[in-house]
């Protein structure tokens, strides 16, 4: 019968109230946040020994910078002339009901030439993988999470590629629209292939900023709230909590750090803050690549749109790099209605529609079947074919 | 051909463009905007038809240039710098979307005027017509009729454009005479629709 959305209307707006209120209760928890914020200021030996202490407790808030913590920043002048390059990826996974056991991924980018008036280079590059190393890497069929991360460390190959390139000509921002700790959701028996992943990641940003060029992993509606672990850490009495309670936002519960950050005007960005996960203190910081953020609001006076954006330590030191992070998603973003326009792109470049995927899957079969070979889906496939197409009711 | 005028296009061998749809009184074509050969309101294109066995001869009545919700949001972006519509005009996939108006049809038995007995297939090749093939199907002016008739074209614009395409396709001096017999036989089907007629002429009208 599929969805019966008729018997879903009651529910609907059941929903819509229960959304509008809670909405609401969690609005009104803001302004408490804000004062606290405003109350924390920098080498506060108090709040450094819970931060010193909470760490070994694999905190995940937010430690501070030398930057104050409720300071603001107005958006810098952009360069006259910069580059600003994106990549993005996507991927088909390996399908146990196709016509053959393989995986894709395909990477799309584009070069933006700030400052003149030629059309972008935009590109795409997809790499098929149906070699038992790639397909079977621990003698089972690789998980998703090990694609996605493949997928990853191709966006940022090529952007190491384009960096390399580029910043012979201009200064170069480089832009990802994902966060900058590669998420690695590996299960135990992958262990060695998350070593080599996360290893070659942060080989790449160390061959990035080898060449001068900055980076900045972009992130839309954010749902973190490092920052807000903060001031949970700092309204507590003392420094002898527990995991249950530093696990918790106590009254902060359900806000983010996008909400307490609402009040950026067009432009300006918070101030910058290191991320204290235990991945990023143990694994990226003794190479170099400690992960750092900050919002932005790239919105308009009529609306604002609050991004997170992750820079890695050696960008974060560069004023000029940190100036171009900040001046070129806030450029970017004026033409992307609050989102770099260069993301828009890179994804659209980059996105395998579910017609393309069909494509392929007729060219697989038709080279399989010159070599001899069947090419069938499974029965399973074959019937979810037959029954996902359009319905047609008759009688009705 | 001792005049070619260097406003008809004369390559036919490139394609503008492939096939999206079509029916037995026309068909629209997709093309991209960096295509050599841009296709303009009034050109005779060909397309192939029955495998090959005929192809189709239409003159472009419509042309839509596509849009989306990405380049919507873009229309209120002020101060648009030049690099990001150059993007959207040569980097985007946004197809022009051409419509034709099926008029007659070549085969090994010559060209005819009038409906095809199939329309042409989905992803094939769309082309201009070359200028032999415009004096040769236009020295009869059977089509004509075939446009006056059609329900869904700016049916005197198209008639005008159409005659001066093939009318600039032949040598200067038989331009005059090539408007001069469409001209007559346009009066013979528009007898009791002078108004249309005046219209048209004025159109096509030999300056001195």
């Amino acid at each position: 019968m599929g969805l019966e959305l008729n018997k879903l209307s009651e529910q609907v707006n059941k929903m819509g109230a229960t959304v509008a209120s809670r909405s609401a209760e969690i609005e009104a928890r803001l302004p408490k946040a804000r004062a606290t914020l405003e109350k924390i200021t920098n080498n506060d030996p108090v709040l450094e020994k819970k931060i010193e202490r909470a760490l070994s407790m694999n905190w995940t808030g937010a430690i501070p910078t030398s930057e104050p913590v409720h300071e603001v920043f107005p958006c810098p002048k952009h360069p006259d002339r910069a580059n600003v390059a994106a990549a993005d990826g996507s991927q088909v996974y390996p399908d146990r009901h196709g016509i053959a056991i393989y995986y894709l991924i395909n990477t799309g980018s584009i070069i933006f030439r700030h400052g003149l008036d030629e059309a972008p280079i935009c590109s795409s590059y997809p790499s098929l993988f149906y070699e038992d190393h790639d397909l079977y890497p621990n003698e089972v069929l690789i998980p998703s999470s090990l694609v996605n991360a493949r997928r990853d460390i191709a966006e940022l190959r090529e952007l190491a590629q384009i960096a390399e390139r580029e910043i012979k000509t201009a200064p170069t921002l480089l832009m990802l629209d994902n966060g900058l700790l590669l998420y690695l959701g590996l299960q135990t028996a992958e262990h060695r292939q998350s070593e080599e992943i996360l290893g070659e990641y942060l080989e790449t940003l160390g061959e990035i900023e080898s060449t001068n060029a900055c980076i900045a992993g972009v992130i839309d509606r954010p749902r973190a709230a490092n920052v807000l672990r903060l001031l949970r850490l700092y309204d507590m009495e003392n420094d002898m909590f527990n995991t249950d309670e530093l696990r918790s936002l106590g009254n902060y519960s359900q806000l983010t750090d996008r909400m307490l950050f609402g009040t950026l005007q067009p432009g300006e960005r918070s101030a910058i803050f290191v991320n204290a996960s235990p991945q990023n203190l143990e694994r990226y910081m003794p190479m170099g690549q400690k992960i750092m953020f900050y919002y932005v609001n790239a919105g308009t006076r009529d609306q604002s749109v609050i991004l997170r954006v992750e820079i890695p330590e050696w960008v974060a030191n560069q004023p000029e790099q940190l100036s171009l992070t900040h001046s070129g998603i806030v450029e970017q973003a004026r033409f992307g209605n609050g989102y770099p326009y260069v993301l828009i792109r890179s994804h659209e470049l980059a996105v395998v529609s579910w017609t393309e995927r069909g494509h392929l899957d007729e060219m697989v079969g038709g080279s399989m079947r010159r070599s001899g070979l069947s090419a069938v889906i499974s029965r399973k496939a074959q019937g979810k074919q037959w029954t996902n197409s359009a319905k047609r009711r008759y009688g009705q | 051909m001792s005049d070619i005028n260097s406003e008809v296009k004369t390559n036919s061998s490139i394609p503008i463009g492939r096939m999206l749809r079509s029916d037995t009184t026309g068909f629209t074509f997709g093309c991209l905007l960096p295509e050599p050969e841009v296709p303009l309101f009034g050109d005779f294109v060909k397309a192939p038809a029955q495998q090959g066995l005929t192809e189709i001869i239409g003159i472009i009545h419509n042309i839509v240039i596509e849009d989306d919700l990405f380049v919507r949001q873009l229309i209120a972006a002020p101060d648009l710098p030049e690099a990001y519509i150059q993007d959207q005009r040569r980097n985007r996939q946004i197809p022009i979307e051409v419509s034709v108006l099926s008029v007659g049809y070549s085969s090994e038995n010559g060209m005819m005027q009038g409906l095809p007995p199939q329309p042409p297939v989905t992803l094939d090749y769309i082309k201009h017509c070359s200028h032999n093939d415009m004096i040769t199907f236009t020295d009869r002016p059977d089509y004509l009729a075939l446009i006056l008739n059609s329900k869904e074209t700016p049916v005197e614009e198209l008639i005008g454009a159409a005659l001066q395409r093939a009318s600039k396709a032949r040598p200067i001096e038989d331009r005059a005479l090539f408007l001069l017999q469409s001209g007559k036989e346009l009066a013979r089907l528009l007898s009791d629709d002078l108004s249309k007629l005046d219209s048209i002429l004025r159109r096509i009208q030999v300056k001195t």
